[in-house]
């Protein structure tokens, strides 16, 4: 007795200890899934993806081609999943963050294409420090130049902000300012103006730098690079909108080049532009899970994993992954409730075949299909056919008003009958047999009680399963899996009474 | 709303320390434990019990014959033509599922105890039902026993609607340790599964006298439709009924298992089949726990006795 007690628990201990595990196992597994490959724990998480294409054009001059131009950074707001050159003849690297093409002297007009596939990591958008930088030349003004700034500076107090946003503010003040106009270049291009909004913050000692980028739009197309201005404030790079003086980065906005490094640099031709176009994507983390296993140099393990698959394959085993859930549903209404059901399965099938028809369509379905079914049934009885014949001739039955149902379904537009194609038509077949000869055997009450309880078990399944947000879990985190194959494992060694039990032997205590 | 809990359901402790056996610890705990699966085949074939019983000194009906493939269906007249009364049962059933009894036959076709007539192509009809799987436990190919039928005892007659009761002993390590008998009545439709609405009589394993009587899971003195006094009963050659029992146990190697036992007329108490995994609504008939029981059998009861020492233990607390 004391052994047989000791060998209980030494099982019981053996599959509880299995569980912690597999459950430590299931949540490293669930963190690194987040963390490397992007999964989340909801479904249908859409993630940005950003396809820029830079177009490097202009007129080749004989002489050999030296284009070098600058390229986005991965940050922790932007990583570059991919990269691509579509320059033919040209020897391409990367070199210092900046892309560098040669090639020899070619004639003509040349256009070469760089494209850049950026993932919007957001949530992680952070600020970096920076080291501090030197404290900047005074610009060289003359007198005359430097009475003008210091007026502009005055008259730049009277808007709101810090330093850099008081001037960017004051150049952008409509009507303008005189003073402001007399100091503006005679050619007034973004460029200009923000190098002389730079000078004069220098003039402040307030280092700054242009920055280029790109804003992150819907199909835009053919533009080039907005300016923005980079002051050092407060012990930090500040990013400031020259249009408006905003700080900070815009959404979705990806700096491009920074500071006195220009934007491209060509030898060996003349006339160069650069227009950008973006496309923007949107993709499941799913689908962005390998790229960014490859960014964390995850390749292997990730190619392993079921999610390297092709689509269709990983349906089906996404189908497959909620299987385990509804068997740990069956067997606790079994094992824990106690409720009969016809067969052990039967229930988890239905509720399987109510996921795809739907709950209410599904039930209607179910109850014409059983209706039907059984009366053909009866008729049967009476022609005392064997076995096998009889259960194949209800099967083909089940068959046939499967199929009048998708028919009336089609041409009465109604999803209601069409969705009958869904039921596991064998299991129907059992279904009706079973209920037939209980019904024959022990009366239409339980023969009705079976088919409730069953149906039941089924709406019990169905509602553990019928959730999205479950069954995507099941299937991106399948590692629990594990967890709920010692759960149902422990589940075989309970040895306490069911809740039907309670019930049953209820007139046998006081 | 706990009143009204607890009018219907019983609290798992107030169950345990009544030493209630649920399903799950039935089979975790007791089958698991002492019912090797490699015997199942002896008590679920019909035909092995026969053979094995006849072995061991048990009482059974004898065989008639099997039926083993369809085409032998139509050699049942043959078989049977010395035995005007006898039974066809599929050697894999449970339950009394396709028990067929037939009292009478002649030229046009059978008739049960109850006058139904049947006709010769109902009768293969039935007995291809068996062969196909129809009653079998798990649905496989099964053969059908032809076998005597029981010249039941007239003791019982009064005690019930239709049907014959049988008596159902719980044996536990060799020990018969619960007894009871199911009645039919019209409610159950003249079958005796307590969940259909047959009274279950417990019975005192000592004296096999009814101890409690149960419908429905409430407790009553008399058959609802004979109207009999059913705390009169008392099974004749009681002694007899524990020894099949008991002699079981050798038999078959189970540790845990049911004998059903009906009374001949002629003959006495006979084993009409055994079962490896016997339910527990004998613990409502009785109004017991059978788990309780089966500690003390494990505690207290002497281990290597023979089937009739058991016996002996059983019925009078000692070594005879």
């Amino acid at each position: 007795m004391l052994y047989r007690l000791k060998q209980l628990v030494t099982i019981r201990f053996i599959l509880t200890v299995c569980l912690l595990l597999s459950m430590a196992y299931a949540g490293y597994s669930m963190y690194y899934k987040i963390n490397y490959w992007g999964f989340s724990l909801a479904p249908k998480t859409r993630a940005n993806v950003w396809t820029v294409e830079a177009d490097v054009a202009f007129e080749a001059d004989g002489n050999p081609i030296k284009i070098s131009l600058a390229t986005p950074k991965s940050s922790d707001e932007y990583k570059v999943l991919d990269q691509d050159i579509v320059a033919p003849g040209y020897d391409s690297k990367i070199e210092n963050g900046r892309l560098i093409l040669t090639s020899k002297g070619r004639e003509g007009v040349q256009n070469v294409y760089y494209r850049i596939l950026l993932f919007d990591n957001e949530g992680a958008k952070g600020k970096v420090a920076a080291p501090t930088p030197p404290t900047p030349e005074m610009p060289l003004f003359d007198e005359k130049q430097m009475a003008v700034a210091e007026e502009i500076w005055a008259l730049a107090k009277k808007h709101p902000g810090d330093m850099p946003q008081q001037i960017i503010r004051l150049f952008n003040q409509v009507p303008p300012e005189p003073t402001v106009v007399a100091f503006m270049p005679l050619k007034k291009t973004p460029k200009a103006t923000a190098e002389i909004i730079s000078s004069l913050l220098a003039y402040k000692q307030i280092p700054s730098r242009l920055a280029r980028g790109i804003k992150l739009a819907e199909n835009k197309q053919s533009f080039a690079p907005d300016l923005m201005l980079e002051a050092y404030v407060d012990g930090r790079w500040k990013l400031y909108d020259l249009s408006n003086g905003q700080i900070g980065l815009p959404k979705d906005f990806i700096i491009i080049q920074r500071g006195g490094n220009s934007l491209l640099d060509l030898e060996g031709g003349a006339d160069s532009v650069v227009k950008f176009s973006v496309l923007k994507s949107v993709t499941t983390s799913f689908n962005l899970a390998g790229k960014r296993a490859k960014l964390a140099n995850d390749t292997a393990a990730f190619e392993a994993s079921m999610y390297n698959l092709p689509v269709n394959q990983q349906n089906a085993l996404k189908w497959l992954m909620i299987f385990p859930l509804a068997i740990l549903v069956i067997a606790v209404i079994r094992n824990y409730i106690g409720l009969s059901t016809m067969g052990t399965f039967t229930p988890m099938l239905l509720a399987m075949a109510l996921v795809k028809t739907g709950l209410i369509p599904g039930l209607i379905c179910f109850a014409i299909i059983m209706t039907i079914g059984l009366l053909i049934r009866a008729l049967f009885t009476r022609l005392n056919l064997l076995l096998v014949p009889r259960i194949s001739a209800v099967v083909v039955c089940v068959i046939l008003i499967i199929q009048f149902m998708t028919i009336i379904g089609y041409r009465f537009g109604s999803d209601i009958a069409a969705s009958a194609t869904f039921f596991p038509i064998i299991i129907m077949a059992w279904i009706i047999e079973r209920a037939s000869i209980t019904w024959e055997e022990e009366g239409a009450f339980n023969s009705c009680r079976e088919i409730v309880f069953s149906m039941i078990a089924a709406l019990a399944t169905y509602a553990v399963i019928c959730n999205e947000t479950i069954r995507y879990i099941m299937f991106a985190f399948n590692e629990l899996n594990l967890v709920i194959l010692f759960l149902i494992m422990l589940l075989g060694t309970y040895t306490g009474y069911r809740l039907t039990e309670l019930k049953r032997f209820r007139p046998l205590v006081k | 709303m706990f009143k009204w809990l607890s009018k219907y359901f019983a609290s798992p402790q107030a169950l345990r320390d009544a030493g209630i056996m649920g399903m799950n610890s039935r089979n975790f705990k007791i089958i698991s434990k002492n019912n090797r699966r490699c015997l199942y085949p002896l008590v679920d074939d019909k035909v092995q019990t026969k053979n094995l019983a006849q072995k061991f000194g048990i009482n059974t009906p004898r065989l008639i014959g099997k039926i083993e493939f369809q085409h032998e269906a139509k050699l049942l007249p043959e078989l049977v033509k010395d035995w005007p009364a006898f039974v066809i049962k599929p050697a894999h059933g449970s339950g009394g599922k396709g028990v067929l009894v037939i009292a009478s036959h002649d030229d046009t076709g059978f008739t049960t105890p109850s006058g139904r007539k049947l006709t010769y192509k109902e009768i293969y009809q039935h007995i291809s039902n068996t062969l196909s799987g129809l009653y079998s436990l798990g649905g496989q190919y099964d053969t059908a026993v032809i076998e005597e039928m029981v010249n039941f005892s007239h003791i019982f007659d009064d005690y019930s609607y239709q049907g014959i009761p049988d008596v159902r002993l719980i044996v536990y390590k060799g020990y018969p340790v619960m007894a009871m008998t199911r009645l039919a009545t019209a409610a159950s439709g003249g079958r005796a599964n307590l969940h259909q609405g047959a009274v279950g009589v417990g019975l005192d394993i000592k004296t096999g006298k009814t101890l409690k009587a149960v419908m429905r899971n409430k407790p009553i003195t008399h058959h609802p439709d004979t109207g009999a006094d059913l705390s009169k009963i008392e099974v004749p050659f009681w002694r007899e009924h524990l020894l099949i029992g008991a002699k079981a146990y050798e038999m078959t190697g189970l540790g845990y298992l049911g004998a059903d036992i009906v009374l001949d007329a002629d003959k006495g108490p006979m084993m009409l089949e055994l079962n490896a995994r016997p339910g527990l609504a004998v613990q409502i008939a009785n109004g017991l726990g059978l788990y309780k029981v089966l500690k003390k059998v494990d505690k207290y009861y002497p281990k290597k006795l023979s089937p009739e020492e058991r016996v002996d233990f059983v019925l009078y607390g000692r070594k005879k």
